[in-house]
């Protein structure tokens, strides 16, 4: 057959079976580059948008690498002639960027300290051995410290200590399977629940507030993030805690003997280390840098600072950073980033924005509502499939375009995109609970549809009737 | 030789794992045990690893490790690895991550040359593909599995030996099965099918099914060899020829306690891939153990 031998075609096979969504793209692609171009959007709008197409069809399907992704919207833009070569270098690096790779750095330089003993002793002392408090114990700390330093950093510090308690309490896994589902699903949504805190609780929330600075609508300060987001997170966790509670109520209401063994187990690590003490100074240095410097030094500029001092005092080696750097991650985003501001520059967002509307014009009256409903929902749906800081890069500047305020659609957009309750690959959180084999597929969706609709509901509340004081 | 086996869970992986250790025995192969766990998406893949990495200063096992566990335990009680390796035991620690998507760890096999013990994260026909290619085994061994796509990707696109453990019963007693026709790797069945029964003590039942009346020559020319292949080989044995529907014959006559050994497919892979293949239709409608041999 064509000349090839069956070896030959059967890798062709292969390849063909593996990578269909590829193939399927590029035909998309193809489609859309021939289809006419609406009167009202530009050539290079038209060509933007293709590029966006492409790159959510490729990151959803995962048929190659990220970093190749991010690499063909680099080359795409060139290409076709959306911007020059410099341009589009320009968009890609920016204070975002330095940001998600700064904190994805700090994150691997706080979980090798070994702080996540010192953790488990202060949350068991805190709670007791009663289930339920062990509950709200796990919801809270992973919310507000998820709201400082990043959501998988405090993931990662908690997994062990939900697993010692899960295993200390039965290895039997049909035993404790509800129990184990409650205590990670604690630590997974209130890991998501606590990022929208603070703008270093995400890459996503810097994206949104470079896109503010970036399209002329003003400066988000950390503390003005903190007026605008913390509100909800505190209320989110006891309503979060009772969702859980009531879809995963566990059959040991008591975890006495596991928390004796958790605290004997915790013990052994011994007093707290210089090194310990050292890394805690400069997570402070870099979070009192977040709040009284950032609006000179930008937020990701101060992070990279905080990796600086740690590699300097020799916390963390460079090939530890190295290794457990998601560096195709980062990349992506800065491509995300750079499409996003393609978006805004070619009147690709405002087209598309002015699609939706007219849409939205004729199913409801109320244009405001249906407005802030679609940025919400569409976001929230988005971040459950894709990725949360790539779903705001590329619908960022489509919803500033809405009209409105768009200070209140953008922050609303960057919130919903934490509302990723409902699938594994939502965010790193849901992926590494995953990773223990406790929880199942199906048992995102038990809880996670609960969350879902009760963060939109408190979003509507919150960004209508309690952000418009602010502004 | 080189074998590997793959198994999904302790609870559904205990017959794969004993009849594939048996037939490696048979064989005097070295047998890589892997264990492929779900997927890690590309996004995750630095954060689910610094987890897991930091589970090991809480002494806690990575997803996998627990059923890697159980294997070698199930190595240790059937005697199939050597007293040193059993004496150091078996600890998820000593897991070397290779790949982000792949750890390892080797013991001294007893029977068998070598016993390797592998986790890896992933698409699993990827996986095993991969798996396959870099070790360069000769015969996979898996269970069988409800998805017919998986068997059907298996057969396509794993570069070796597949053998498919559908219905294994250690308290049964089997037969084999030898489907011969004058495809070219009917021969090369026909070996692997002589070592394994020797080593299982089994009758060979070497069937040939014409789907006309009339046999082709070279039909019942492969039947003639096969009888001399096997009186000389000393296995006990009958020569069968029937008329039929290839699927349906072989599937009553194997019933459920045959284990079935014929020659891969020799169509091109773009007609396998579309129109499928005998082998391939074994492994899906036959409810006994079955080995395609490539």
């Amino acid at each position: 057959m064509l000349g090839l031998s069956n070896q030959a075609l059967s890798n062709l096979l292969y390849w063909v079976t593996r990578k269909r969504w590829l193939i399927f793209t590029f035909i998309i692609s193809l489609f859309l580059f021939y289809v006419p171009s609406s009167e009202t959007l530009s050539p290079e709008g038209h060509r933007t948008l293709i590029i966006v197409v492409i790159a959510i069809i490729l990151i959803i399907g995962e048929v190659i690498p990220l970093p190749a992704v991010a690499i063909l919207i680099l080359i795409l833009e060139v290409i076709l002639g959306i911007d020059t070569p410099n341009g589009v270098a320009n968009s890609f690096m920016s204070d975002a960027v330095f940001f998600i790779m700064g904190s994805l750095m700090l994150a691997v330089a706080i979980v090798s300290q070994g702080l996540d003993k010192r953790l488990a002793l202060g949350i068991i002392k805190m709670t007791g051995n009663k289930t339920w408090r062990i509950v709200f114990g796990f919801v809270s700390i992973s919310a507000i410290l998820s709201s400082f330093i990043g959501e998988h950093t405090v993931a990662a510090m908690m997994l062990p200590v939900a697993l010692t308690l899960i295993r200390n309490t039965s290895t039997d896994q049909k035993v404790v399977h509800r129990l184990a589902t409650l205590l990670l699903f604690s630590i997974a949504y209130g890991c998501a629940m606590g990022s929208i805190g603070t703008p270093s609780g995400g890459g996503r929330n810097v994206i949104m507030i470079g896109y503010f600075s970036k399209f002329g609508l003003g400066n988000i300060s950390y503390l003005d993030w903190i007026k605008y987001a913390y509100p909800m997170l505190l209320l989110e966790i006891p309503i979060a805690v009772l969702i859980l509670w009531m879809t995963f109520k566990p059959n040991q209401t008591i975890l006495d003997s596991a928390v004796r063994k958790l605290k004997v187990n915790v013990t052994k690590a011994g007093k707290m280390t210089g090194n310990q003490v050292m890394a805690i100074l400069i997570f402070v240095a870099v979070f009192l840098g977040w709040v009284f410097l950032s609006p000179y030094l930008g937020l990701g500029i101060i992070a990279l600072i905080g990796v600086f001092l740690y590699l300097s005092f020799g916390l963390i080696e460079w090939k530890d950073i190295n290794r457990n750097t998601n560096w195709g991650v980062i990349i992506l985003f800065g491509a995300a980033i750079s499409l996003g501001i393609q978006m805004k520059e070619t009147g690709a967002a405002e087209w598309v924005a002015n699609q939706s509307i007219s849409i939205m014009s004729m199913l409801v009256d109320d244009i405001g509502f249906m407005r802030w409903f679609i940025s919400v929902f569409l976001t929230g749906l988005l971040t459950n499939i894709l990725s949360n800081a790539a779903t705001v890069a590329v619908l960022g500047p489509v919803v500033l375009d809405m009209g409105g305020n768009p200070i209140i659609l953008g922050l609303a957009t960057s919130i919903a995109s934490a509302f990723a309750y409902l699938t594994i690959v939502a965010s790193p959180t849901c992926m590494i609970i995953h990773s223990s084999g406790l929880v199942k597929s199906s048992d995102y969706l038990k809880a996670g549809w609960k969350l879902f609709i009760m963060s939109v509901v408190l979003l509507f509340i919150i960004s209508n009737f309690y952000w418009p004081y602010l502004s | 030789m080189k074998f590997l086996i793959a198994i999904g869970s302790k609870e559904f992986s205990e017959p794969t794992l004993e009849l594939g250790m048996r037939v490696a025995r048979a064989f005097k192969a070295s047998v890589t045990i892997v264990y492929v766990g779900e997927k890690i998406s590309a996004f995750s893949t630095s954060e689910v690893l610094m987890a897991q990495e930091n589970l090991e200063n809480w002494e806690l096992d990575r997803q996998g490790v627990d059923v890697l566990e159980w294997a070698y335990n199930y190595l240790v009680e059937n005697d199939y690895i050597s007293s040193s390796s059993e004496k150091e035991g078996f600890i998820g620690d000593k897991l070397v991550q290779t790949d982000d998507d792949r750890c390892e760890v080797f013991l001294e096999g007893k029977h068998t040359q070598e016993v390797g013990l592998i986790l890896r994260n992933g698409d699993i026909i990827q996986q095993l593909r991969d798996e396959v290619k870099r070790g360069e085994f000769d015969v996979t061994i898996i269970g069988a599995s409800k998805k017919r796509r998986m068997i059907h990707d298996l057969i396509q696109f794993i570069d070796s030996s597949i053998f498919v453990v559908k219905n294994y019963d250690r308290n049964k007693q089997y037969k084999m099965l030898l489907a011969v026709n004058d495809a070219p790797n009917t021969k090369k069945a026909v070996k692997y099918g002589v070592r394994v029964a020797q080593a299982f003590d089994l009758e060979i039942n070497a069937l040939t099914i014409s789907n006309t009346i009339e046999f082709r020559g070279n039909y019942k020319k492969a039947s003639a060899w096969a009888d001399t292949f096997l009186r000389r080989a000393g296995v006990k044995h009958s020569i069968n020829l029937e008329y039929g529907k290839f699927i349906e014959t072989i599937n009553l006559i194997a019933g459920d306690d045959h284990i079935i050994i014929m020659g891969s497919s020799t169509r091109s892979p773009l007609t396998k891939f579309f129109t499928g293949s005998k082998p391939l239709n074994v492994c899906e409608k036959c409810n006994c153990p079955a080995l395609i041999v490539k």
